[in-house]
């Protein structure tokens, strides 16, 4: 039978194209396809982190590439969630747990709220076991966990070594790097017909993947391109990258501190700490928020801070005829919840699924708009619930940002948690129960009441199912890695080359 | 705390009594006080004498012995509905309580079919389906556990007698000490300004005080729909039929572990077996047939000797708008109407109830309770409606007005969009709300006619014979797995041995009370 698609060309650059073309390559290599690369000037800057939820490590398991070259390659750091401070509430870690499983009858969180009522005075956090690992700067994971609490980690990632690793990964995996540059994009009939190399040769292909970053250096080519900008729910509108010295003990989390314009990350790698400031433009200037940083750093702020616009937006169709956006082509989010590679993950497994069969590909397109907007828009009220719950009063940025009209569907999702403590979740969600629950808690949002049900619990259950909880959690969270062996342990060594100092 | 919320059930039919059942178990008794209203002058007809496998995971709930509660409903086991001449005569194919293949894969075990099937090996897909051989076979046991297990891969349900199980939960019920009020409703107090339901006035001049009412009045619906005047939702255009003729007949032959459901010329007719008779009835549209043309055909097509006369039921495929109002929430028939045609009658009420309790007020009313799960409601009411219209619209049959109409009518822009998909592709929308899965969405279009043009394209990268091998190997599994299985009729005799006797029999009509 002959494929539809028979060579893919991808227009990127960094991970984002690295990965697609090795999603790609593993998902249809064995059938023949072709997959090309472009690749774009990097973006990256030196100082750049990738900071990535857990699904990273199945993206890794499905591409086939080991965790230790990962963490050796990319200097990663596990990351066992993020650590919220100076949110105008006691700072709280939002960590990786999983829900109870769907029919189960009560999530945990509905146990918890009617213990608060009564006073008990343990915080949500401390029955999360992934928050309690990432307290003790540990690592937790499903093998070293057999009462079956369930958490696990992201990583922190070097993002240019990230690329490296992927490319050179790819490559070898025979994706094929075009030599040159892009000069000349050639459209016809809303299609890309091909791309011209700085060489001046012409390629053409069945499919045109456009991993460019949120320039969408291909897509912006074709009729009915448009974006939807989201800058209203995410109201940060600029970036500063930037990069100080290693902490000392490898943290198992990353501070998400506030401040009065935004908020800044430091996220731990193995061999410094990337910092990311967040902010808006409107409420403070890039020298403001620099001379800032050396409050919240660890050490004084090494190279030189790159400073980028931040548009947080989804595209109207992220497939357009034969070109399909990836990434921050199609969507781009506030690095708040370390979103950026996931929503790659997202395009990735949509466009795999809805890989053509046939070369008019509408009805392919039309699924993998939906799908990625929605998921997109999901993750958007995620992070967006952040600036809404924010209780730094008598601030300006923040003020408006309590008062902005969120999005219906995060309009339900909070009413249903303050009435009841109850989750509402729609199709294509990222985040689950619990992690809606913990990010909710962890801003103040307290329930006036729980499940009826909690109440079937004799008091005398109810205590005892708690406290036992909380010994599990502690006594389980103490045999757990700390990420300094975590890092050294999955480490591939490397042979030390021979001394002559 | 506050007070326990006084809740006021009208109606005692299958709907009535499991929302007493729900409530007096899953709900502390510091929530609320339960009274249910019935008159023994009303008839039960019993909603729905089939079943789909959530009601077993319902009696586990609530506490009820599924042993004693088939022997006394008479209740036989049910493995899926098969449809019989549905996408062109002649043809018959089994929507399962399971899946095909061995397990699910997100993009669908029918992948691996389509690829054989576009390469010239055609597998029947039901040999495919653990539970669809077992059924084909009249075969029953139960399933075993262990996911690499073939006999893992179904769930069942159950036929039974829904006036009996009405009946039965009764009694089950007010052993739990649920106060059982006797009488006719004759008038409805509301509060002048806030306009929620205060009270009912029975015919003796009782009057019943509450603070929630669950209206369970069917068709009537005596508060959602009379008192409150919430608006209807028609969908007869979608789903024309309107009326159903129903008869008992003498059992013939073998107890299908299945339910059949037979298009005609102007509906459908059902067979539900059950251990002492089979329940029949013909659903179909006067805009396309008479009521006395109806019984006819009815009478013409059953297997066994008619054991009653044939009855007469109305109604109208919709729904009220919002199934919670002020505070009055509509469960079953007085909320809305789907034609039986793939047993979810006793599911919307059960579904119902469990999105309740969670949300299950206090005795302020807090409306957006009510918002949210008339939301949950939305979605499951319009994903079912969905998936009963592609019955009617997926066909080529032709030879009566009622399938002309059928086939040519616009359908919802929801059920095109997965008609489109499903043709061009296979590809089966997996949602997170809503009751039926892919594997049930497959055997519907499979079953009525429609091969993907297409599959997906990572099924090229498994050279094909081994995938043929793969699936022959299945096919021999399932064949043989399942003549290891005894005899539908076998496990009944064995499952229902000290049936007690005496339990009048009840004349069930299989959907609607």
């Amino acid at each position: 039978m002959t494929e539809t698609v028979r060579r893919v060309l991808i227009v990127g650059r960094d991970a984002q194209a690295w990965l697609i073309a090795l999603a790609l390559q593993r998902a249809f290599g064995a059938s023949g396809l072709i997959v090309e690369v472009v690749e774009l000037p990097s973006l990256v800057a030196a100082s750049d982190v990738l900071a990535a939820l857990p699904s990273l490590q199945s993206f890794h398991k499905i591409i086939d590439l080991d965790e230790g070259a990962v963490v050796t390659a990319a200097r990663a750091v596990p990351m066992a969630g993020q650590r919220f401070s100076d949110w105008g509430v006691a700072p709280f870690i939002q960590a990786y747990d999983s829900a109870a499983a769907p029919g189960a009858a009560l999530q945990f969180a509905q146990l918890w709220v009617k213990a608060h009522q009564k006073g008990m005075p343990v915080p949500f956090e401390e029955f999360s076991f992934g928050a309690m690992a990432a307290r003790l700067s540990r690592v937790p994971s499903e093998s070293d966990d057999p009462a079956g609490l369930g958490a696990t980690f992201g990583y922190n990632l070097e993002a240019s070594a990230y690329a490296l690793l992927l490319k050179a990964f790819a490559v070898r995996r025979g994706v094929n790097l075009l030599a040159g540059t892009l000069s000349d994009i050639k459209v016809e009939d809303g299609r890309i017909a091909a791309v011209t190399l700085s060489s001046g040769q012409q390629v053409a292909a069945d499919l045109f993947i456009d991993a460019s970053g949120s320039e969408g250096t291909l897509i912006r080519q074709l009729p009915g391109d448009g974006f939807e900008s989201w800058s209203d729910l995410l109201p940060c509108d600029r970036l500063l990258s930037a990069s100080t010295s290693r902490l000392e003990n490898l943290p198992a989390f990353s501070e998400i501190r506030a401040n009065k314009a935004g908020w800044t990350g430091l996220y731990p790698l193995q061999d410094r700490t990337a910092i990311l400031a967040v902010f808006k433009s409107d409420f403070a200037s890039p020298q403001d928020v620099l001379a800032s940083l050396s409050s919240v750093t660890p050490g004084p702020i090494q190279g030189d801070p790159v400073l980028s616009e931040l548009k947080p937006g989804v595209r109207n169709a992220p497939w357009i005829g034969n070109c399909v956006s990836v990434g921050d082509a199609a969507a781009v989010l506030d690095p708040l919840d370390a979103l950026h590679l996931h929503m790659a993950h997202v395009c990735v497994s949509n466009l795999i699924n809805f890989w053509p069969v046939s070369p008019a590909m509408g009805s392919e397109a039309k699924e993998y708009n939906r799908n990625v907007r929605l998921h997109a828009a999901n993750l958007r009220d995620f992070e967006s619930a952040h600036y809404k719950l924010n209780k730094r009063e008598g601030e300006p940025f923040w003020d408006a940002a309590r008062d902005r009209a969120v999005s219906p569907g995060l309009e339900q999702k909070l009413l249903m948690f303050r009435k009841r403590g109850l989750n509402v979740l729609f199709d294509e969600e990222t985040f689950d129960e619990h992690s809606w629950t913990s990010m909710f808690l962890g801003h103040g949002l307290m329930p006036e009441s729980y499940d009826p049900r909690v109440d079937l619990l004799a008091e005398q259950d109810h205590i005892e199912t708690i406290q036992a909880r909380l010994r599990q959690i502690g006594a389980l969270v103490p045999t757990l890695p700390t990420v300094d062996s975590f890092v050294s342990a999955t480490s591939i060594p490397v042979k030390a080359p021979a001394t002559a100092s | 705390m506050n007070d326990p919320v006084e809740v006021v059930i009208l109606g005692g039919g299958t709907a009535g009594w499991m929302a007493a059942a729900a409530l007096s178990a899953l709900l502390p008794p510091s929530r609320c006080t339960i009274r249910l209203v019935e008159s023994d002058e009303i008839g039960i007809v019993g909603v729905g004498e089939a079943t789909l496998p959530h009601m077993k995971n319902f009696n586990d709930l609530v506490g009820i012995d599924e042993a004693e509660m088939m022997r006394r409903t008479k209740a036989t086991f049910k493995l899926g509905i098969e449809f019989r001449d549905w996408g062109f005569k002649g043809s018959s194919y089994v929507h399962p309580f399971g899946i095909h293949g061995r397990a699910e894969t997100s993009l669908g075990f029918h992948q691996k079919w389509v690829r054989a099937l576009h390469a010239g090996h055609e597998f029947d897909l039901e040999a495919l389906s653990f539970a669809i051989a077992a059924s084909r076979a009249n075969r029953f046991d139960f399933p075993s556990s262990g996911v690499s297990n073939i006999a893992s891969t179904y769930s069942y349900a159950y036929h039974f007698d829904a006036s009996l199980y009405a009946a039965f939960l009764r009694e089950f019920v007010e052993r739990r000490g649920v106060r059982r009020i006797e009488g006719k409703v004759q008038s409805v107090a509301r509060h002048q300004t806030s306009g929620a339901v205060e009270s009912l006035t029975l015919e003796s001049g009782a009057v019943i005080a509450g603070d929630f009412f669950i209206d369970c009045s069917g068709f009537r619906s005596l508060l959602l729909g009379d008192a409150l005047d919430v608006a209807w939702d028609d969908w007869s255009k979608w789903l024309p039929c309107d009326r159903a003729w129903a008869v008992p007949s003498a059992n013939v032959g073998e107890i299908t572990p299945y339910t059949r459901s037979t298009a005609l010329e102007a509906g459908w007719q059902w067979r539900i077996p059950l251990q002492h008779r089979t329940g029949n009835g013909y659903v179909f549209s006067t805009g396309f047939t008479s009521e006395e043309q109806a019984r006819e055909a009815l009478l013409n097509n059953l297997e066994g000797d008619a054991l009653a006369e044939p009855r007469l039921l109305r109604f109208k495929a919709g729904r009220r708008v919002r199934s919670w109002e002020k505070n009055v929430l509509a469960l079953g028939l007085s909320s809305g109407f789907l034609e039986p045609l793939e047993s979810t009658s006793i599911y919307l009420v059960q579904i119902a109830l469990m999105q309740l309790l969670p949300l299950f007020p206090d005795r302020n009313m807090d409306p957006a309770l009510a918002g949210e799960f008339n939301r949950r409601m939305d979605l499951e009411y319009e994903r079912i409606r969905d998936f009963l219209i592609l019955h009617y619209h997926l066909t080529s049959r032709d030879d009566s007005e009622l399938w002309r109409y059928c086939k040519a009518m616009e359908v919802p822009e929801s059920l095109t969009a997965k008609m489109q998909l499903f043709r061009h592709r296979g590809h089966i929308e997996r949602y997170r709300d809503g009751l039926f899965t892919p594997p049930s969405w497959l055997s519907v279009f499979v079953g009525q006619g429609m091969v993907p043009e297409h599959h997906h394209p990572s099924l090229n990268n498994v050279p094909l014979d081994r995938l043929v091998e793969e699936l022959e190997a299945l096919q021999e599994e399932i064949g043989d797995r399942v003549q290891e299985m005894p005899k539908h009729d076998a496990v009944i005799a064995r499952y229902s041995a000290e049936a007690p006797t005496g339990a009048g029999d009840s004349f069930g009509f299989g959907m609607i009370s």
